[in-house]
């Protein structure tokens, strides 16, 4: 009784292991979405589409890690000549500076959905600190993968000039950029 | 006399002016961006451009006219996979329908601006109304062209279903927002 009571125990122990899991971004439906104001009009917007990342993710220690990178040479706005002008040196100068990369390494919790996550967002060589605050939060089982994929809607609004891209600001361009960022990752 | 109404004409700004004025879409500023709840997670997004069109404002009526050619065949979501379902019979159908349209005859301005606007939109060939609310409205004198543009960012929502786009539903929601970047130059 004593031996299967502990193979159980070790049983379960195994099964959940601290809880802790290990999620692949599913580039299918993770994407950032950029958001300046033009000449205080209208509101430009462009997307990054090629991504990839991990995050580790505790729900019941509500702890969880987040690394992911964009490919910035796949900037889509719908304007050819303007996504070619945004990857110039004017911009995010994609020649020296090809990628972008976030690393969030706190999550805060409300209840046991993720409502922040802290970290450092990298380009153009520089590194500064960026909170994404989540509008959407959830985990669910995919009938297809069958798979639970947790993921949602984060939002932050960034000063350009915080990572030297300041083109245009002495006319008009706006510093403040919204980002608006969808993400779902699969548990591996 | 000639002289008179010649100063007369130089005095008064553009931007009074009360006779409806007639600006056209300008395409490189105007986009129409969807978003939909995918398995009550994450927010789908995808864009509609280029838009052609052009919008009539006369502020001294406060009214106003409009009408937009939005292309569905071009769908941009960033998956090309996801673009070619988009395009399907039981979404956009867009080979049968490659352009929506939407239509707006009633407008409520706040002073000057553009409040909202409803009208018909006309998606895979089923008409409905749709009503869109300005987020923010401005105008400005454009130094390269030299020309008066306006413009502004608009929301509104639809259910696909009602125009027969339904597939993916419940995980992927009924209600759609959409998002519109506009901007027009006065002809």
């Amino acid at each position: 009784m004593k031996t299967l009571l502990a193979a159980s125990t070790l049983a379960l122990t195994l099964a959940l292991p601290a809880h802790a899991a290990t999620y692949a971004i599913d580039p299918t439906h993770t994407f950032v979405l950029y958001e300046i104001s033009h000449f205080g009009t209208s509101t430009n917007r462009g997307r990054f589409d090629r991504k990839e990342g991990t995050v580790q993710f505790d729900r019941e220690a509500k702890t969880g890690k987040v690394e992911v990178s964009f490919d910035l040479n796949a900037i889509s706005t719908g304007v050819a000549p303007l996504d070619k002008h945004l990857q110039s040196a004017d911009f995010f100068d994609v020649a020296k500076h090809p990628s972008a990369r976030f690393v969030g390494d706190k999550f805060v919790f409300n209840g046991d959905k993720v409502a922040e996550v802290v970290g450092t967002l990298t380009m153009l060589g520089k590194s500064a600190p960026v909170t994404l605050k989540a509008t959407n939060f959830n985990c669910y089982v995919n009938p297809m993968l069958k798979r639970e994929v947790c993921g949602g809607d984060f939002e932050t609004t960034i000063k350009r000039s915080q990572w030297g891209m300041n083109w245009g600001l002495n006319m008009g361009v706006a510093d403040d950029v919204r980002l608006l960022i969808q993400v779902e990752a699969v548990k591996q | 006399m000639q002289l008179r109404a010649g100063l007369l004409a130089a005095l008064v700004p553009a931007l009074v002016s009360a006779e409806p004025v007639v600006y056209r879409i300008d395409p490189l500023h105007s986009f129409v961006h969807f978003e939909v709840l995918h398995f009550g997670t994450s927010t789908l997004r995808g864009r509609f451009g280029q838009i052609d069109g052009h919008v009539e404002l006369d502020r001294s009526a406060a009214s106003g006219w409009a009408s937009l050619r939005i292309p569905t065949a071009g769908v941009d979501t960033g998956l090309p996979a996801f673009d070619a379902r988009l395009r399907q019979a039981d979404l956009l159908a867009s080979e049968l329908y490659p352009t929506a349209s939407f239509v707006a005859s009633r407008f409520s301005f706040n002073g000057p601006d553009v409040a909202a606007l409803s009208g018909v939109l006309t998606l895979r060939g089923t008409s409905q109304a749709l009503e869109l609310r300005a987020l923010r409205f401005g105008c400005h004198s454009h130094p390269q062209l030299q020309r008066e543009v306006c413009g502004g960012d608009f929301e509104g929502e639809l259910l696909r279903a009602g125009f027969g786009a339904s597939f993916g539903m419940p995980f992927v929601a009924n209600r759609v927002r959409l998002v519109v970047q506009v901007e027009g130059i006065r002809e």
